[in-house]
């Protein structure tokens, strides 16, 4: 029993951690219809406002979970903070009164921190899928322009120097809610191999 | 939900919640006799304390001989107020007044009452609540193995299945406590329109936490616990039937409960064609699509473990 605030993207589309794509959209439908404004399963029990908001943390859930690199970002930061085990027990998707609830693990499943996923291309991509444009981000995190463009296009002979590098990538990734130290990391690891090569 | 333990466990379940002329009666009578063919051993209880008519559904006429006998000790054993019908391993038991007023009754005679019940020779019993919201049927609700909720695709309909929804929750949250101000926070937390704030189950535990840590966690159980059932009744179309998963849905985002969808039941004019008959629709239409839905129910509560 968890306010909606707390929920993971995976119980506000009540579905489990290994859903599928197909699944995610199958329950974005259904949750779009069931929290829609003046659906009838809705109306009499919830406000106005609690129905604005779950609306939105459905949208997010979806955004997010339907986007393979955030979905896994979101996965690492959510599922593997206590040695890879889920932290909550795992939402019953098929109620049954006397089932007992699937103990889904997630020992078995690696999620892989992948260094190489945080290279200005992947920056870009995961950006443009968010919808965000570079000039907000600039605005946001008072990083030039010109510098974000060069961190996305890996024009590493153009970029300033790396203590300055780093501030303006954790700046970045925070403003897409990105790991920072990821990001760094990755992206110090690709000059390093540019270097070598 | 549950009962107190008994050695010849068998399954109550009770029907309620909802709005008048839902399908409560239809489908409890229809139910109960798709279940006795399986060779289960079905007892029927009519505790509609309006509109006692279970026995209409099964094509017999008004009992002679109630509970009433029982409570006034004109007879000594409960189940010689149990009632034949024509299916085999089906009876009936009526006298919801007196039921519902032992109900009330914190006494000895509830606990007798309820015992006595338990020990039925049967498999399974299912209750006729009505279309009530008073304590005594919310206390039913709450003591059975399962609540069953009949609700049609109507925004009454779906409102009043969750005020009877809310009234039970709280209900039953304020009996598993026991600090006394908690019990009264729960109390205040009933209206929405409480000066604690409190809209939601969810303000009511943050509420409930600052008093006292331990009955938070307890609610928390409890809300697990709690798992009602829906049937869905008088469907229309495909989109109707996706109001149940959205009602389930609904209760799993505004309660943190889970809600179990049994099944649905179409609406079919044979359904009222054979309540005018008097004969119960699965004897007399096995194969009305209405017959149809109530098997795939019966299948579903027949396999409970
Ligand atoms: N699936 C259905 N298709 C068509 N008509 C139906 C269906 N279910 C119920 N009805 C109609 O609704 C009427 C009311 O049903 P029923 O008496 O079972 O409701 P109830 O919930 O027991 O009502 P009350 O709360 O007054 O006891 C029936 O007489 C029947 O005509
Ligand atoms: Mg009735």
């Amino acid at each position: 029993m968890k306010s909606i605030k707390d929920q993971t993207y995976y119980e506000i589309l009540e579905i489990s951690p290994t859903a599928s794509d197909k699944e995610i959209q199958r329950a974005y439908e259904h949750a779009k219809e069931t929290f829609h404004a003046d659906s009838l399963a809705v109306y009499s029990l919830f406000s106005e406002e609690e129905v604005k908001e779950i609306q939105s943390a459905i949208e997010e859930a979806y955004r997010v979970l339907m986007d393979g690199v955030l979905r896994k970002s979101y996965d690492q930061s959510h599922f593997q903070s206590v040695g890879g085990a889920l932290p909550e027990k795992p939402l019953e998707v098929q109620g049954d009164i006397r089932e007992k609830r699937p103990s889904l693990s997630f020992t078995g499943i690696s999620f892989q921190p992948d260094e190489e996923l945080y290279r200005g291309k992947t920056l870009k991509q995961i950006r443009e899928r968010m919808g965000v444009e570079l000039p907000l981000i600039s605005k946001e995190t008072k990083i030039s322009l010109k510098v974000l463009e060069w961190i996305e296009e890996e024009a590493l002979e153009k970029l300033p120097a790396l203590v300055y590098l780093k501030g303006f990538l954790k700046g970045y990734a925070q403003s897409l809610g990105l790991n920072p130290q990821k990001v760094v990391e990755g992206y110090l690891r690709l000059i390093e191999e540019s270097k070598r090569k | 939900m549950g009962w107190t333990q008994s050695n010849n466990r068998k399954m109550i379940w009770t029907i309620g919640g909802g709005k008048g002329g839902s399908g409560k009666s239809f489908i409890t009578a229809n139910l109960g006799i798709c279940l006795s063919r399986l060779g289960i051993r079905v007892i029927l209880i009519d505790a509609d304390l309006g509109g006692a008519n279970l026995h209409t559904f099964l094509g017999i006429s008004p009992p002679a001989i109630t509970l009433a006998d029982f409570i006034k000790r004109r007879v000594s054993h409960l189940h010689e107020v149990l009632i034949p019908t024509t299916v085999p391993n089906l009876q009936l038991l009526t006298g919801a007044q007196d039921l519902l007023n032992a109900m009330d009754a914190k006494s000895v005679q509830k606990r007798k009452l309820v015992r006595s019940i338990q020990h039925l020779e049967s498999d399974m019993i299912l209750v006729d609540l009505g279309a009530g919201n008073s304590v005594s049927v919310l206390d039913f609700f709450l003591m059975s193995d399962g609540g069953i909720l009949i609700v049609t695709p109507e925004p009454t309909s779906v409102e009043n299945t969750y005020r009877f929804l809310k009234s039970a929750f709280y209900r039953r949250l304020r009996q598993m406590v026991s600090s006394p101000s908690v019990k009264a926070v729960i109390e205040g937390a009933m209206d929405r329109k409480n000066e604690m704030g409190i809209q939601n189950p969810y303000d009511l535990i943050k509420a409930v936490r600052r008093i006292d840590q331990t009955e938070a966690d307890r609610i928390i159980e409890e809300a697990e616990a709690f798992r009602p059932n829906l049937i869905l009744n008088q469907v229309r179309s495909k989109k109707d039937i996706e109001i149940g998963f959205s009602i389930r849905s609904a209760c799993l985002k505004y309660f943190g409960i889970h809600l179990h969808y049994l099944g649905y039941v179409v609406y079919d004019q044979d359904v009222s064609n054979s309540i005018r008959r008097r004969r119960p629709l699965v004897l007399e239409n096995a194969r009305s699509r209405a017959a149809q839905c109530i098997m795939e129910i019966t299948s579903k509560l027949a396999n409970r473990p």
